[in-house]
């Protein structure tokens, strides 16, 4: 009898020491796990495009916090899907990570498109690095000067966009169906910057981009902002109606500005960090804390706003937050993003 | 900063201890990545990008636009050594670079495309230079209309390029034109012709068919009938006899200078507008040279000029290339957005500020162009020699080594061992349509025009109606290509007239 009450006394002991020291041990197993290994690091896309470059000014500093070494490996296709989906189906040890483009891959997600394997709310994100502000602009040969004028000078517009479903295009015809903007979305350009050449040679008046992508534009006198999607102007936007703004005045005001309020949370994903689901808990909370230490380290952000790139970091929890309530919409603000989507609007 | 002190600050700059070693290493790199087959200026420029984090402005530029420079140069070389296009901008060469071989005067060919591709570049970036006050307006010019006119333009040279039966090329460039239809319309967002697999999705990758079309053809052309690659001289030239082969190449580039620059010509216009690319332009570039000589009988068999008139246009395409995409920052092909990205890490902005106040860089630009191309000539020419003894290695050993190359070119592109099946299968192709007396070329003109024909039509009809053509530029071009169709069909039908009483 003394004997199994040793046993189970050792038992105990052992069991007690292992539960108390268990978490510390667990946190010291994914620091040692990633010092001195690999982390696969994919982008979506080219090198030199804005995801590759985002990455490899980050991936120093998170190398500096994991331990770890970080290989970047381009996987460029299917406009950013393909690599999306390699990171979804990567062995989930904690040893892949990538970028990916939030917002696309939400629209492609909605509108059940081919090959869209993934399911956006199951990544582990480590964070966002930007969700880039959205704006409308109008070209200085249009004479458009303002949103007013947009709306009351009696022509259908010519909005360009690239593809269907691309987020040029789902902004132009989202805010163009909520706010009853007469504009004609023009769709097919092969990237933003040719929307830009036929702004400049009047084919097209107006077109929907991020914030950062507009201030050459701007600078060089070629373009000016009429309208902008953010709740709060700050900065540039001051003074410049948002898509809110206008919402109000119209009837129907409050379903208008839901609807609005889903598309933001559309745009609100972002460029984010995702790791495929099932990677360990302790190796994810790892991640998540490099990379926050990574994005608020002093010496990164001075070198991004250095390059012009803006920055508006969110947790990883956050993200997975952002990322739900971006994929759960109510079914009939669904339905319009779909059809919006597929091009039949 | 006037133009003239950006041109003196760009000249030294350029120059300079800080800069040339980056300039010079550029310029290597690019000739070898030329030299791999599949390994084109886009890849050239996306490793390159990897490097400038590190680097100042000058040094980075002259080092990126250095490889970028010479990737034609080095594609050159084993367009004419080893019938492998190195780039799509070589395909042209193909046409008369491997018959010169084949007659023993792979020197001549070879000294002729370097000296051509340098002088084509050095045309194109003064031409550049002498833009820069107008750049803006000029670009503006060419809207989805005209690009399209122009590509039509561009298409019907196929029939030059067939005088001899002008319907099997037609019926090449038609079928190159729906294969560019695989893969998701950008328009519509269906799936054409993907028979369910997401791979050809994407659609065709260019540089898989170009490798399949003519470079795994010409090796089951070379295993079905043994022997070695230069057909005719089985016994391998001297050192001495090639190196005096390609002094004389490099003189008839220079004799026929006034070739030269009607295709460098060629090379900058069409490189000004975006989207077309540097494949069409050396192709209508050899159409020109073919249809302005007078003994155009001889082309495709073998004629200098067919290779002086691609090369020179190929490198031309640079000039015209930067000059839009530095009047606005938006770049008009997948080279010049990663050699945009480029600018902007190194901290430079281009557009009209570029051209105001950077004007200095721009010449550094300019000037990395023409020596880049210069140093590649120069290097290229040491490569020759042991390159081309390689051409008299007989068949067994050439097409597995030859083979193992263009694969991994193949997959290097995308990292996709199915674009190494794509290959494989155009290589089928290519070599049935060999056999079968059909024009490859015809073909890869049709695939690579294709996406502008298709996207630019779309946009005009949407933005400007059906009655597009009846714009000015757009009018005035498809009455050049109405008359120069009449006048082709005409003299076919004319020459076959004059043969039959005999």
């Amino acid at each position: 009898m003394r004997r199994t009450f040793l046993k189970s006394a050792t038992a105990a002991v052992v069991a007690i020491t292992t539960l108390g020291f268990g978490t510390t041990v667990a946190a010291q197993d994914a620091a040692e796990f990633y010092k001195d290994n690999v982390i696969k690091w994919i982008v979506p896309y080219d090198p030199g495009g804005g995801y590759d470059e985002y990455s490899r000014i980050i991936i120093p500093y998170f190398e500096r916090y994991t331990g770890a070494r970080v290989d970047i490996v381009n996987l460029p296709g299917s406009g950013g899907m393909k690599g999306a989906v390699e990171i979804f189906n990567s062995p989930a040890d904690g040893l892949t990570v990538g970028i990916i483009n939030g917002s696309a891959m939400v629209t492609n997600q909605l509108a059940e498109i081919e090959g869209a394997t993934y399911k956006v709310g199951d990544y582990n994100y480590l964070g966002r690095i930007v969700a880039d502000k959205r704006v409308m602009v109008a070209s200085e040969s249009s004479g458009i000067t303002s949103f007013e004028d947009l709306m009351n000078n009696g022509t259908t517009e010519i909005m360009g966009a690239t593809g269907l479903g691309g987020s040029t295009y789902v902004d132009a015809v989202i805010t163009g169906e909520v706010l009853a903007i007469d504009q004609r979305v023009v769709h097919g350009f092969d990237r933003s910057g040719d929307i830009r050449t036929a702004m400049l040679r009047g084919d097209v008046q107006t077109m929907w981009g991020s914030l950062g992508s507009a201030l050459s534009g701007i600078e060089d006198g070629d373009l000016k902002i009429i309208l902008h999607g953010e709740k709060v102007a700050t900065g540039m936007l001051e003074g410049i109606p948002s898509i809110y703004d206008i919402a109000m005045t119209m009837d129907d005001g409050e379903k208008r500005v839901k609807i609005l309020e889903s598309w933001e949370a559309l745009s609100a994903v972002g460029r984010p960090v995702a790791a495929p689901p099932g990677i360990p808990e302790d190796r994810l909370a790892f991640l998540r804390e490099a990379f926050a230490q990574a994005m608020n380290d002093p010496e990164f952000v001075a070198s991004s706003l250095e390059s012009d790139r803006e920055l508006s970091f969110a947790t990883g929890e956050d993200m997975s937050r952002i990322a739900k309530s971006a994929t759960e919409l109510e079914p009939d603000v669904t339905e319009l993003f779909v059809k919006a989507i597929r091009g039949e609007i | 900063m006037t133009i003239f002190e950006g041109m003196a600050s760009g000249f030294f700059q350029s120059t300079s201890l800080a800069v040339f070693p980056y300039l010079f290493a550029g310029s290597i790199f690019g000739l070898i990545i030329g030299v791999i087959p599949g390994l084109s200026g886009h890849f050239a420029m996306a490793m390159a990008v990897t490097f400038l984090y590190t680097m100042e402005p000058a040094a980075g530029i002259a080092f990126i636009l250095a490889a970028h420079a010479t990737v034609a140069q080095g594609g050159g070389l084993t367009a004419i050594l080893f019938s492998t296009p190195g780039t799509g901008q070589n395909a042209a060469t193909l046409l008369d670079g491997p018959p010169m071989r084949d007659k023993g005067e792979a020197g001549i060919a070879v000294g002729a495309a370097m000296a051509s591709c340098f002088l084509g570049a050095t045309f194109g970036a003064i031409v550049l230079a002498l833009l820069i006050p107008v750049l803006r307006e000029v670009v503006l010019f060419f809207g989805p209309p005209e690009v399209f006119v122009l590509a039509f333009l561009a298409l019907t040279f196929v029939a030059v390029l067939g005088k001899e039966d002008m319907t099997r090329s037609l019926i090449a460039a038609l079928l190159g034109m729906l294969l560019a239809m695989v893969g998701v319309d950008n328009v519509t967002n269906t799936f054409r012709f993907t028979m369910g697999s997401e791979r050809l999705a994407d659609g065709l990758q260019l540089v898989p068919v170009i490798l399949g079309l003519f470079a795994v053809a010409e090796m089951i052309d070379l295993w079905v009938r043994g022997g070695t690659l230069a057909k005719d001289v089985p016994t391998a030239l001297s050192a001495k006899e090639t190196q005096k082969q390609i002094f004389k190449g490099i003189g008839l580039a220079f004799k026929n200078w006034w070739l030269v620059m009607r295709c460098s010509a060629i090379g900058t216009g069409m490189g000004l507008i975006p989207g077309l690319g540097s494949a069409p332009a050396s192709f209508v570039a050899y159409g020109h040279a073919k249809q302005s000589s007078p003994d155009r009988d001889t082309f495709g068999k073998g004629n200098v000029k067919g290779v002086i008139g691609p090369e020179a246009a190929n490198d031309a395409v640079e000039g015209g290339a930067l000059a839009s995409t530095l009047a606005f920052g938006i770049p008009g092909s997948s080279s010049m957005a990663i050699l945009l990205s480029g600018l902007f890490i190194l901290g430079l902005e281009t557009g009209p500020r570029m051209l105001n106040q950077n004007v200095d860089i721009v010449f550094v630009m300019i000037f990395t162009i023409i020596f880049g191309n210069l140093i590649g000539t120069i290097i290229g020419m040491f490569l020759v020699n042991p390159l081309s003894r390689a051409t008299s290695i007989r068949a067994s050993v050439m097409v597995p080594v030859l083979m193992s190359v263009i694969a991994t070119g193949a997959f290097a592109g995308e990292r996709a061992i199915f674009d190494i099946g794509i290959a494989i299968v155009f290589g089928i192709l290519g070599y049935a349509m060999k056999v079968l007396n059909y024009s490859r070329a015809a073909l890869l003109i049709g695939f690579v025009l294709g996406f502008a024909v298709e996207k630019n039509l779309y946009l005009a009809l949407l933005l400007d109606g059906p009655l597009f053509v009846m714009q000015p530029i757009p009018l005035g071009l498809m009455t050049v290509t109405i008359i120069f169709l009449g006048w082709n069909i005409y003299t076919i039908f004319r020459d076959r007239r004059r043969v039959i009483p005999k």
